[in-house]
């Protein structure tokens, strides 16, 4: 008890003293870029580039609907909170140190917002007199925040007991705290009353109470900010998961050494009856490699691959969509009369706000869903719209569906259009040039289609000349060395297979060292399906890719699949950055979409996969025959998917 | 019944009362001297064909500058320069394009006639690409901001970029001037523009070999560049385009304006 004071005093005494240090920056700049106020009293330059970072991998990647930001950068680690005045186009941006946990943020944003709409000029671009109005926000907030810790320090833990027993989070053993204050930060009033207690039990793994608390405690923003953290992937959590390196690869990593001298999990032959077991049900021919004397097979012939044929377009008529809001903002109507709602129309709302535009959003969300897009991403989508529609003003003769519409499609093709060049054939030139094999390595869970998918690559890449050599790396599954053998006698090119039940990082590894001896111009390396939460295979692909270093790491995932592909891939990418022993672990590059003629519109697969990853879509398989590959029309997709 | 009734004859006398205005209308007409009649025909014909020719006649010569680059090489700084002579409290990642009607700082103090310029600086991330299709159409002249500090690992993705700016049917249709700007120079490790302009030379002939490999269908691109079987070069592009030097920091702009003021004449 008394240590506990203690230890409340000392801190409570730390963030007296750092008092000026509480706010590293705030900035306000446009949305064309340019910056119109920064504050000059912390003058502190911010290490790195945070906020382009900002706007790279969270703005611009319709993360906005999000709390918070962090951000990493050697010698500080930044979080960062922003909001929009979506009418004057004006971004508002705080950036603080993550281990301070400034609860007063959310409010001096939304104040600073109100203030500076006021003095805002779109021909003025200096605002020197805002210095003042800030200083005075500032010490408000910061008073206010005060108040509210003190007066909420007495107050006991309210059935803290129960709460942990209900929400069960993997967070991380102390250590950063990293979603805490996160949510702590979020939760405004509520936040006051763990702060207080915080104290006695930070020092100690207590991190951990308080994430559990926050997260039930939440409101909107504090559940979103659950979903955000700990359901779907983020990409910024990806780049913590890269810098840590701390003590949890460390252990992870010294037991994955510890099991590889163990043999491999070999499967037990299930015994059903008395009988005797069977011998080894391996019944791969011994033949050598060049084994194609006894079945002579023509060179697979089978024209154009679908990636080099034009598109047709069916172009579906406009009134389709007409009628397809108007039946979406049918549980609106009801609450204001018909009159007023046309006169709102014509004359054009003052601002929009949130509750007006949640049954269209709820409407477009619930449409995304029918197309098969996951539930959660759909929800992140329509919460980022919404952040970059409150607050504009209504253009005469729309509707507000309209409007929800347009900016979801802009929202859509920005997510869909690829981050960097997805043109194989000159990453493969530009190998060929330094004369080394361009490896491609086929990941996916059982039975996406990632062996089929992987012969009409080679049958694509073959038709343009370009010398390709499978490695088969599938060791596993029965069958899958003799199926890539008849592939690559089809199309007649070389395939290094070693058989099965041998360690598919080296048999990967020698099949780069024949292509590069052979002049192969790329490898194509097939690997085993497996599920997301197999760890110990899940360690050995990460095995193998970190020992191959492959060009291109190809996620092969599933049309059909639903609400999986974001647990897929942000399991994927995780164990991937996770169980790599790398500084810098490579991720999922690119997207196989396969089975994409068994789905007729409900596309909505390529949305979440695309969204959870941050990877562009680089094939999609449509059928089952050696040209059945096309490239993603992202035009097509958008408009298919807001149907 | 009676209701329908009432309606068919009010319809009727409604009939009536328009056929009757028709027949004075024809008389009225038919009063009217031949000649004039020709006449205010004829004048009439003569004021529709005068303005249908004269719109397609004149060509308004568009006034629009399309500032264009990766994300990163300096275009807002260089936009607000040209703008108000100097880049303010800096800049960030730029989410929307900035557009602006304006004369040139630098001429403001000038005398005589000064033309205004319609500038538009459009983002350079790669997830706002579309956005540059919106303008270019109407663009007099291209700018192509280089970040010649980092120009080597960003050199291939700038090639690329510059390759579809390049291959673009309305700039090689329109023959749209184009200026390569390596921005930055105040530094001290900045590369020259020599070097800039042979490396995006032996990069652009690259890419031309691998999108031309690839079928009519798979290439993005509308246009091929350069002649076949020769090392591409800047000046085998129908269209000219230049590589000049500028530092958006510190201002030395004048060769910007200079290709500005080439192009956009009053």
């Amino acid at each position: 008890m008394c240590r506990g004071i203690s230890v409340f005093l000392f801190d409570l005494s730390l963030v007296f003293t750092n008092n000026n240090k509480m706010l590293e920056q705030l900035l306000i700049f446009t949305r064309g870029g340019l910056i119109l106020w920064t504050c000059k009293e912390l003058g502190n330059a911010l290490k790195g580039s945070p906020i382009d970072a900002l706007i790279r991998s969270c703005l611009l990647e319709e993360r906005s609907g999000a709390a918070s930001y962090n951000y990493d950068a050697p010698g500080a680690a930044y979080t960062l909170k922003w909001t929009f005045h979506n009418e004057l186009g004006l971004v508002f941006v705080a950036v603080y140190q993550r281990i301070l946990h400034l609860l007063y943020v959310d409010e001096l944003l939304s104040m600073v917002k109100r203030e500076f709409s006021e003095i805002y000029d779109p021909k003025r671009t200096v605002y020197h007199d805002f210095d003042e109005t800030f200083r005075q926000l500032r010490k408000e907030a910061e008073a206010r925040a005060e108040e509210l810790k003190k007066s909420k320090q007495v107050g006991k833990p309210v059935s803290n007991s129960k709460k942990q027993g209900q929400v069960q989070k993997t967070g991380f053993a102390g250590g950063n705290g990293k979603k805490s204050e996160g949510s702590l930060a979020n939760d405004g009033g509520d936040g006051d009353g763990k702060k207080g207690r915080r104290p006695e039990n930070g020092l100690s793994n207590g991190n951990f109470v308080d994430t559990v608390e926050a997260k039930v405690n939440g409101t909107f923003n504090g559940k979103e900010n659950t979903s955000s953290n700990v359901g779907a992937f983020d990409v910024n959590k990806l780049q913590k998961l890269r810098t840590k390196g701390g003590k949890k690869t460390d252990t992870v990593v010294s037991k994955g050494s510890k099991e590889e001298p163990k043999k491999k999990l070999t499967k037990k032959n299930r015994v059903w009856d008395d009988s005797p077991p069977e011998a080894k049900l391996d019944f791969t021919e011994p033949v050598g490699e060049n084994a194609d004397n006894n079945i002579e097979v023509v060179a697979a012939d089978h024209g154009e691959s679908m990636m080099d044929k034009e598109e047709n377009f069916s172009s579906e008529s406009e009134s389709e969509d007409e009628d397809e809001i108007g039946k979406g903002s049918k549980p609106d109507p009801k609450k204001k009369g018909w009159f007023s709602s046309m006169f709102q129309s014509i004359a054009g709302k003052a601002n929009l706000e949130k509750s007006d535009l949640e049954p269209a959003l709820k409407a477009l969300k619930d449409r995304l869903m029918t197309k098969n897009v996951a539930e959660e991403i759909a929800e992140k989508l329509c919460e980022s719209v919404a952040a970059s529609l409150e607050g504009k003003k209504l253009a005469s003769f729309t509707r507000i569906s309209s409007t929800v519409q347009a900016a979801m499609e802009e929202a859509l093709v920005r997510i869909l259009t690829p981050r960097r060049s997805i043109d194989i054939m000159r990453d493969v030139n530009a190998a060929k040039e330094q004369r080394k094999p361009y490896v491609v390595v086929f990941v996916g869970v059982n039975g996406v289609g990632k062996s089929t998918n992987l012969a009409k690559v080679a049958y694509w890449l073959q038709q343009h000349n370009v010398n390709v050599m499978m490695a088969a790396c599938d060791t596993f599954r029965s069958g899958a060395v003799e199926q890539l053998r008849t592939h690559a006698r089809r199309l007649q090119i070389p395939i290094f297979e070693k058989g099965y039940e041998k360690d598919p990082a080296i048999v990967a590894k020698e099949a780069i060292q024949e292509a590069t001896r052979n002049g192969s111009d790329v490898v194509l390396v097939d690997t085993a399906g497996r599920m997301q939460d197999n760890e110990p295979l899940m360690r050995a692909l990460s095995k193998l890719i970190y020992l191959n270093n492959p060009d291109l790491v190809l996620f092969v995932g599933e049309a059909l699949v639903g609400n999986d592909a974001v647990d897929q891939l942000s399991k994927f990418n995780q164990k991937l950055a996770d169980l790599s022993t790398a500084s810098n672990p490579r991720l999922i590059d690119g997207i196989l979409l396969t089975k994409f003629d068994t789905i007729d519109d409900k596309v909505g697969a390529a949305l979440s996969m695309v969204y959870i990853s941050g990877a562009p879509v680089m094939f999609v398989g449509c059928g089952q025959s050696y040209t059945d590959l096309k490239k993603l029309n992202v035009k097509s997709i958008v408009k298919t998917l807001l149907k | 019944m009676d209701g329908l009734d009432h309606w068919k004859n009010q319809a009727e006398q409604w009939k009536n009362q328009a056929e009757q205005w028709f027949r004075q209308d024809f008389e009225y007409i038919h009063q009217i001297p031949p000649n004039q009649l020709y006449a205010a025909l004829a004048v009439l014909l003569f004021t529709i064909l005068f303005v249908f020719f004269v719109r397609l006649f004149k060509r308004t010569k568009s006034n629009t500058i399309v500032l264009s680059g990766l994300s990163g090489s300096g275009k807002t700084v260089l936009f607000y320069q040209l703008r108000d002579g100097s880049s303010h409290q800096g800049t960030v990642t730029s989410m929307e394009p900035n557009e602006g009607t304006f004369v040139l700082h630098s001429e403001q103090t000038k005398n005589g006639k000064k033309k205004p310029i319609h500038l538009v600086d459009v983002p350079g991330h790669s997830r706002l690409r579309p956005k540059l299709d919106e303008f270019l159409p109407q663009a007099a002249a291209i700018i192509f901001v280089v970040d010649a500090l980092e120009f080597l690992p960003n050199c291939r993705t700038a090639s690329e970029y510059l390759y579809d700016v390049l291959t673009k049917a309305s700039v090689v249709k329109k023959k749209i001037p184009v200026l390569i700007v390596c921005n930055k120079t105040d530094k001290v490790t900045a590369h020259t523009k020599e070097f800039i302009r042979k490396q995006m030379e032996k990069e652009i002939d690259k890419l031309r070999a691998s999108r031309s490999a690839i079928s009519a269908a798979d290439v993005a691109n509308d246009f091929t560049l350069g002649v076949a079987g020769e090392a591409f070069s800047f000046s085998q592009c129908q269209n000219k385009v230049t590589v000049g030097e500028a530092s958006g920091l510190t201002g030395e702009i004048s060769q910007v304006e200079q290709f500005i003021r080439e192009h956009i004449k009053p």
